[in-house]
């Protein structure tokens, strides 16, 4: 396999039996990351509640979200960046047929529906498939492949911009799981200020604990000196960057229409505790 | 670029897929705001069933936006006795769509008056 992937390396069209176990394992990490959401009613109904903008919106930022995932952790990361906008919507392409084929063999999607019903229902459940397509597809494959590509330093370390992309990857990818379910306003709504204010301080210390202490695989073991500040920066970037992403799905299933300023920080509070798990422990899986 | 006529056929099938889908959303998008939902109802034939009466009912949304929370009902008025109130909810009816229930009676329908109507429903 080594010697396979070398070929290709040497910039030799792969084989059409490599090609083919890519596409594969691409399908099978949308398959598994996914799968949760496909089975959820109310992504079905976002599908035909949400504006045809805000599926246009959505479309574009997952496209850049995968432009980013596949420049800092994809399987030819590093290449150039045509390379990595054929993956990324190849990846997109396979996310929609996915997702069009799941709702059909589920009953959720049929041809007396009205076209916008059916295209919507397959769109909002795409976006999730094809960021785990991009997963499984870098992550699924034989880990010396993986080894092969990482030549050079920078492929190493991500880099500032890198560890961002991924945290937002991570976040997206465990966040968007909980998000649309009624549980979230539930839990928002039902909390007090202070059991809110504890749910931070939980995610706050789960994601430095994570990030630096536990030897997590790419977790870095850091020097005593000015030690302290970089968990403190570190933490803060991952949990902003889980607030951040938290607040863009809420918004994406309609979760803030009418609600007061108080419930919709609560609504992100309770969401970033998941999304921040997959900024920090997600962050350092998915980079292969 | 090297890539087999496999992995251009894959690239080209999902380029096309993205920018059709784009192109429905944009002129879905385009195509003016929406009118609020409007619920239509159909009574089909009524049936005998066990120790009552069923009959289908098929709500249609034929306005712009989904409604959630359909209420609906149909009274029977007999051509003696009592009205009786019959009725079932769904849970959302998306803009031109159709959603099908019954409704149930202890009196024969068909010999009396039946009228469906919609009390209300939500804005998603």
């Amino acid at each position: 396999m080594a010697k396979e992937q070398g070929q290709r390396d040497a910039r030799r069209s792969p084989t059409i039996r490599q090609s083919l176990q890519e596409y594969g394992r691409g399908i099978v990490g949308g398959l598994l990351f996914s799968l949760p959401l496909l089975y959820t009613m109310e992504v079905w109904w976002t599908g035909f509640i949400a504006s045809p903008m805000r599926l246009i919106a959505a479309l574009g930022g997952t496209f850049l979200l995968l432009l980013g995932y596949n420049r800092f952790a994809g399987l030819r990361k590093d290449s150039r960046f045509s390379e990595v906008a054929i993956d990324s919507l190849e990846e997109l392409g396979l996310g929609l047929a996915l997702s069009a084929f799941v709702l059909w063999a589920l009953g959720r999607i049929n041809w007396q529906m009205p076209p916008e019903e059916f295209v919507g229902k397959i769109v909002v459940e795409a976006l999730l498939v094809a960021i785990g397509v991009s997963v499984g597809t870098a992550q699924l494959g034989d880990a010396e492949d993986s080894d092969d590509h990482g030549m050079g330093e920078d492929r190493d370390e991500p880099g500032f911009w890198g560890n961002l992309v991924l945290a937002v990857c991570g976040a997206v990818l465990v966040g968007a799981n909980v998000a649309p379910t009624e549980e979230v306003v539930r839990l928002a709504i039902e909390n007090s200020s202070l059991r809110l204010l504890a749910l931070v301080l939980v995610s706050l210390v789960l994601t430095g604990v994570i990030l630096h202490y536990l030897e997590f695989r790419h977790g870095k073991a850091l020097p005593a000196e000015g030690r302290f500040r970089t968990v403190v920066v570190e933490t803060g970037i991952a949990y902003a960057a889980a607030l951040v992403v938290s607040a863009v799905t809420l918004a994406f299933f309609n979760r803030f229409d009418g609600v007061s300023s108080i419930i919709a920080v609560a609504l992100i509070v309770v969401l970033a505790l998941p999304a921040t798990l997959g900024a920090s422990a997600g962050r350092l899986l998915l980079r292969g | 670029m090297k890539k087999n006529w496999l992995e251009w056929t894959v690239a080209g099938v999902s380029l096309v897929m993205v920018l059709a889908t784009l192109a429905f959303l944009a002129s879905d998008a385009l195509s003016g705001p929406r009118k609020p939902p409007f619920v239509e109802l159909t009574l089909k034939q009524p049936e005998s069933h066990g120790n009552g009466f069923l009959v289908p009912v098929v709500a249609e949304n034929m306005g712009g936006q989904t409604a959630e929370g359909v209420k609906v009902e149909v009274v029977l008025t007999p051509s003696s006795g009592e009205k009786e109130t019959a009725g079932f909810d769904i849970d959302y009816l998306p803009r031109q769509s159709k959603r099908e229930g019954w409704v149930r009676f202890d009196e024969d329908p068909r010999r009396g008056k039946l009228e469906a109507k919609v009390l209300g429903f939500e804005k998603p």
